[in-house]
């Protein structure tokens, strides 16, 4: 009860906050000019069947906000550093626990060299490091295939550092943007796939690990096509308790994974009041599970393609269309209880979803959306994608109809 | 009664006016610490977008924007192709990831001159007619040569005596192709009154360059004031 007044509250406070002229705030700290800038967005959703994203959205859900701050200033021509805190409520999964969303010390020697260090946000195909940030996308709810909301923390931000540049390209070849980086990625307990093996009777106290990788980008001699490709390695370790029921001793579980990886492939094409994006992801996660002897390898892969057209300066309108499937295969001991998904015709091995959307600017720093999903399937199987049993103890049907609303401001 | 014997001529005046003369002049201006004269219309771009904070010459630079208007309008068309909302969004990106800041924003051609003239590397744009006391104007090259090219003999063009009487000035854009040796090979008339640029071809024709390793092809505006 306390957390719906909570999210009315912060609903009415962010459509207030858009009703007044906001402008970002700045100020001197040691002579030195601070730009302070936030954001937030409080979202409803409504489902006809399965609920989704962990809320309970058959009866219609406001559990859908967020909001972050930050701070940042210039040291040295060429040095910068900045932070911003980020807090969430989605469901089952935030639930107001702030985190640190990025704080970044970055020194730029040249235009096609420079260095962050620190929690820097991960640079993966598109809209990684963005997808939190509603005002400025079309979508209310980004292609869960590629994006899902729920498993932010996977791809979000890393611990370590960042090589980055952009090149201009001679003969007018366009111009070139890479990023290789490193660090240690480190899973919220209240994300999706810690929520997703509490299912297991597993209770993680840290998902985490190495996270490596690059991205190179292309903004092409054809005014307004960027095409690119990133890579991303991991090294995760998953600790906790097992709890085999009710009475029994909790023991210790450990998952470690052998060899994760990211593929995306990605394309955005604007022209005029048009833009086309479209986004191939693949992640192989396989891992070794103690104390049962279990392997498991999941090869979850995603697609979408999508378009937005600005009818006005204050409408656009948009849709996509997004298919998501995932493999899992279980060798060790263990194995003959998990057994292999390899059918992704099956609903709980993918998720079709037919988005219309369209989007109302209101000022410059107030937007409102209204979205509609059509999803065939509800993808839960080894991996989650926004659909989970906890949250469905009925079971699944298998297809499923959301009306989603949202609204954010930002300064 | 003199001046209705004018009308036709100022009629036929405004009709030659190109469409596009329409749109806002600017002029890209810069502190005097940045060193050179010339940029490319791709790096000036690039330093908008934040993806450059030094010149190819290792000047240090940052960009100054206005809020709004036709200048400001006509800058990101002419040079970034985006519209006011693109550009925001652009740098909201950049804010809210971590990866560089909101830039200096000022509501007006005097405001922004006297921050660029104080600010050390600022680089920003004005309406062609402002007043540029401090800072220097930077000339706009295609940027296929990043060899600078500096006027040695320059003739200023003949204002045309009618034009001037009936207050008809503003600023005419020229495509210049400059020979190695440094005399003007080509001279088109890229925007602006067609009878001001005329006189501004005709002057430029006979403009003599500093020598260069190649030919190169530079923007020149040439500001036709008819109350100096």
């Amino acid at each position: 009860m306390s957390r719906r007044i909570l999210n009315l509250i912060l609903g009415c406070a962010s459509v207030c906050v858009g009703l007044t002229p906001m402008r970002a705030q700045e100020f001197k700290l040691f002579e030195r000019t601070v730009q302070v800038h936030g954001f937030a967005s409080q979202g409803f959703i409504y489902t006809n069947d399965n609920n989704w994203l962990t809320m309970n959205t058959s009866q219609g859900s406001a559990a859908f906000t967020d909001f972050g701050l930050n701070m940042s200033t210039q040291i040295t021509d060429k040095f910068r550093i900045g932070a911003q805190g980020y807090d969430r409520d989605l469901g089952q999964l935030g639930q107001y626990h702030p985190s640190l969303d990025w704080a970044v010390a970055d020194y730029r020697f040249k235009s096609w060299f420079g260095i962050r260090g620190g929690k820097v946000k991960t640079t993966l195909g598109l809209f990684t490091d963005t997808q939190d940030l509603d005002f400025l996308h079309q979508f209310a709810l980004l292609p869960q295939s590629v994006y899902p909301t729920d498993l932010r923390d996977a791809t979000l931000a890393h611990v370590g550092g960042d090589i980055y540049g952009n090149i201009l390209l001679q003969h007018h070849l366009g111009d070139l943007a890479y990023t290789v980086y490193a660090g240690h990625r480190s899973d919220s307990k209240y994300s999706g796939y810690s929520y997703f093996l509490t299912k297991y009777g597993v209770t993680s106290s840290s998902f985490a690990g190495l996270q490596y990788g690059s991205d190179l980008r292309w903004s092409t001699p054809l005014k307004g096509l960027l095409i690119g490709a990133s890579r991303m390695n991991e090294e995760i370790t998953d600790n906790g308790n097992l709890s085999l029921g009710p009475g029994i001793d909790f023991t210790s579980y450990s998952a470690v994974s052998r060899a994760d990886w990211t593929n995306q492939f990605y394309g955005e094409y604007v022209i005029r009041k048009l833009q086309v994006d479209s986004e191939y992801r693949r992640y192989l996660h396989d891992q070794i599970v103690s104390p049962d002897s279990l392997e498991t390898i999941s090869d979850v892969r995603g697609w979408y393609i999508s378009g937005c057209y600005r009818i006005t300066k204050r409408l656009a309108l948009g849709s996509y269309y997004s298919r998501y499937s995932i493999t899992s295969v279980a060798g060790g001991a263990a194995a003959p209880f998990f057994p292999d998904q390899t059918d992704t015709s099956l609903p709980a091995n993918h998720v079709y979803d037919k988005v219309i959307s369209g989007r109302v600017d209101l000022n410059k720093f107030w937007s409102a959306k209204v979205e509609g999903h059509f999803m065939n399937g509800y993808g839960n199987s080894s991996f989650p994608d926004g659909f989970y049993p906890l949250a469905n103890p009925g079971g699944f049907k298998p297809n499923t109809n959301a009306l989603v609303l949202k609204t954010s401001v930002n300064f | 009664m003199k001046n209705l014997r004018l009308l036709p001529l100022v009629a036929f005046l405004v009709l030659l006016a190109p469409v596009r003369a329409r749109a806002a002049q600017v002029k890209i201006i810069a502190n005097p610490s940045v060193s050179t004269d010339a940029i490319s219309g791709r790096e000036l771009k690039s330093v908008f977008l934040e993806e450059k904070n030094s010149l190819s010459d290792g000047s240090h630079v940052e960009p100054v924007l206005l809020k709004s208007g036709p200048v400001h309008e006509s800058f990101l068309r002419q040079y970034l192709s985006r519209t006011d909302d693109d550009l925001r969004n652009y740098y909201r990106v950049l804010v809210f990831t971590g990866r560089g800041s909101m830039p200096k924003e000022l509501g007006s051609d005097a405001e922004v001159v006297a921050y660029v003239a104080g600010r050390k590397g600022a680089i920003g744009y004005v309406s062609a007619e402002a007043g540029v006391d401090g800072v220097k104007t930077l000339a706009i090259t295609d940027g296929r040569s990043p060899v600078e090219r500096r006027v040695i003999t320059r003739i200023e063009p003949e204002y045309p005596e009618t034009l001037k009487r009936l207050n008809i000035g503003g600023i005419v854009r020229l495509q210049v192709t400059i020979a190695p040796k440094g005399n003007v090979e080509n001279v088109q008339l890229l925007g602006g009154n067609p009878i001001l640029g005329e006189s501004a071809v005709a002057a430029v024709k006979q403009w003599v360059y500093a020598t260069a390793p190649s030919r190169t092809r530079i923007e020149v505006s040439v500001p036709f004031n008819p109350q100096p």
